[in-house]
C-alpha cells in the first residue's frame, strides 16, 4: 500500500492527517503535482492511494474512509452526510476562498465567501453535547473537515468572524500532535500558493459578472 | 426533481416497502430524507447508502474495506464530476471511466453495487445524447451501462438506450 501526496495540495493534508491519526501503516510517496499516478486518469489527482489490490484510489475522502475502516472505525449517516457536505457545499466555495486569499491577495474577502457555510458548521456544533463532529472522539468526518478548512481557519491574517464553536473545535484539532505533524509535511511555507498558482480559476468568478450572489446554505 | 425520482427508483429496486418521505433544499434542490424517528438526512448519497442499510443489503456498499472505499469513490464522483459537468468535461469522464472499465464488469470490481445504479442514473442523460460512433468510441462504457440498465429491476423510471453489442466499424479511419 502507497500513498502518493503533492506539496502544497490542501487535499493532501486530509489523507496524512488521516494517517496519522489512525495510525495505519503505509508508505508515503511525495511527488510533483504534475506527474500522473492514477493509470486510467487524464489528469494528474492528488492525492492517490495503491491499495493492497493494485486498484487505486483517487479521492482524498475515499482514502480517509478507507484509513479509518482499517483503524476499525466504520462511517455512519452522520458522518457520509458531513463528508457529501464538504464535497458538494464547502470544496466549491473553499477552492474560491483559496484562490483570493493566496493568488489575489484578498485575503480580507474570504471571510464574506465563507460566511454561509461557516455558519452552517457553527449551528450544528453548537446543537450538540459532544466535542465532536459526530460523538466523543475523533472522526473521519472531524479530520476531513479540520484539514479542508485549515488552510483559512489557522491565517489570523484572515481575521475570520465569530464562529466560536466552530473556533474551539478547530482549535482542539489543531492541538493534536497528528494533525500538527500532517500539516508540517504538506502545507509549509509557500508550497501552498505554488500549488494553487497552477490551478483553474474557479468558475464561480468566471460568471460573476452574469449571476452576483447565489450562495446558499446548506 | 431528478435526485428524487432517484431515490424512489432505488426504493423499489431494493424492494422497501414503505415509501420514505423527502423534501427538498436549497436551490439546489439537495433532497433531504425525513425520519420520524431521527434527524432529516441530506445529500443524494448519504440517503442512498442509508436506504442499502434499511433494506439489509450492505453487501450493495461493497463486501471488504477496499471495495467500500472504491464504491464510495464512484458515489462522490457522480456527485461532484458527472453532475452539471460542462460538454468538455464530459469527454473527460467517458474517456477516464472507458478506460477504468476496459478490465471490470462493475465500478467496484466483479460485483454489483449502488455505485453502479447511481453512476448509471447519472450517466443516463449524456449517454442518450452520444452519437452510434461515440457509443463505439467509448466501448466499455456502453457494455457496463448496457448491463446496467438490464439488470432486473435498476431502470425504472429511465428510458433504455440502444446500445449496440457489435461493431458497426470494424476499422477506425484514420
Amino acid at each position: 500500500m502507497k500513498l502518493f501526496v503533492s506539496e502544497g495540495n490542501p487535499h493532501c493534508l486530509k489523507v496524512l492527517a488521516a494517517l496519522e491519526v489512525t495510525g495505519v501503516h503505509c508508505g508515503v510517496q511525495y511527488i510533483s503535482h504534475e506527474e500522473k499516478v492514477v493509470p486510467f486518469l487524464s489528469r494528474p489527482s492528488f492525492p492517490a492511494l495503491l491499495l493492497p489490490s493494485g486498484q487505486h484510489l483517487f479521492s482524498s475522502n475515499a482514502i480517509c474512509r478507507y484509513f479509518f475502516e482499517v483503524n476499525g472505525q466504520e462511517s455512519n449517516d452522520v458522518s457520509n452526510q458531513w463528508l457529501e457536505w464538504e464535497t458538494i457545499v464547502l470544496q466549491p466555495v473553499l477552492h474560491q476562498a483559496l484562490h483570493m486569499a493566496v493568488v489575489q491577495g484578498k485575503g480580507s474577502e474570504v471571510s464574506r465567501v465563507l460566511q454561509s457555510p461557516l455558519n452552517f458548521l457553527d449551528q450544528s456544533l453548537s446543537k450538540g453535547s459532544m466535542p465532536h463532529l459526530t460523538g466523543e472522539s475523533v472522526s473521519v468526518a472531524d479530520v476531513i473537515l479540520w484539514a479542508a478548512l485549515y488552510p483559512v481557519l489557522s491565517d489570523s491574517s484572515l481575521a475570520l468572524g465569530e464562529h466560536k464553536f466552530v473556533r474551539a473545535w478547530f482549535d482542539h484539532l489543531a492541538a493534536m500532535h497528528s494533525c500538527q505533524s500532517a500539516a508540517q509535511k504538506v502545507l509549509q511555507g509557500k508550497a501552498m500558493k505554488n500549488y494553487m498558482q497552477k490551478q483553474s480559476v474557479p468558475q464561480s468568478f468566471q460568471c460573476r459578472d452574469t449571476q452576483p450572489s447565489n450562495s446558499s446554505p446548506a | 426533481n431528478m435526485a428524487l425520482r432517484e431515490l424512489a427508483s432505488l426504493e423499489k429496486y431494493l424492494g422497501l416497502r414503505k415509501p420514505n418521505k423527502y423534501s427538498t433544499q436549497g436551490d439546489k434542490k439537495t433532497p433531504v430524507l425525513q425520519n420520524n424517528a431521527a434527524p432529516p438526512l441530506l445529500g443524494l448519497v448519504t440517503i442512498a447508502c442509508h436506504l442499502v442499510k434499511e433494506a439489509k443489503r450492505p453487501e450493495l456498499l461493497g463486501d471488504s474495506a477496499e471495495s467500500r472505499a472504491v464504491v464510495q469513490q464512484w458515489l462522490e464522483y457522480r456527485v461532484t464530476k458527472v453532475d452539471n459537468c460542462s460538454k468538455e468535461d464530459i469527454k473527460i469522464i467517458l474517456k477516464d471511466l472507458n478506460l477504468y472499465l476496459h478490465d471490470r464488469v462493475f465500478l467496484a470490481g466483479n460485483r454489483f453495487t449502488v455505485a453502479d445504479v447511481l453512476m448509471y442514473y447519472g450517466l443516463h442523460p449524456l449517454i442518450v445524447d452520444l452519437t452510434v460512433q461515440e457509443k463505439e468510441q467509448f466501448t466499455n462504457v456502453s457494455r457496463w451501462f448496457d448491463h446496467i440498465q438490464h439488470h432486473p429491476g435498476v431502470r425504472h423510471h429511465l428510458p433504455p438506450v440502444a446500445v449496440l453489442r457489435n461493431r458497426i466499424y470494424t476499422s477506425r479511419h484514420h
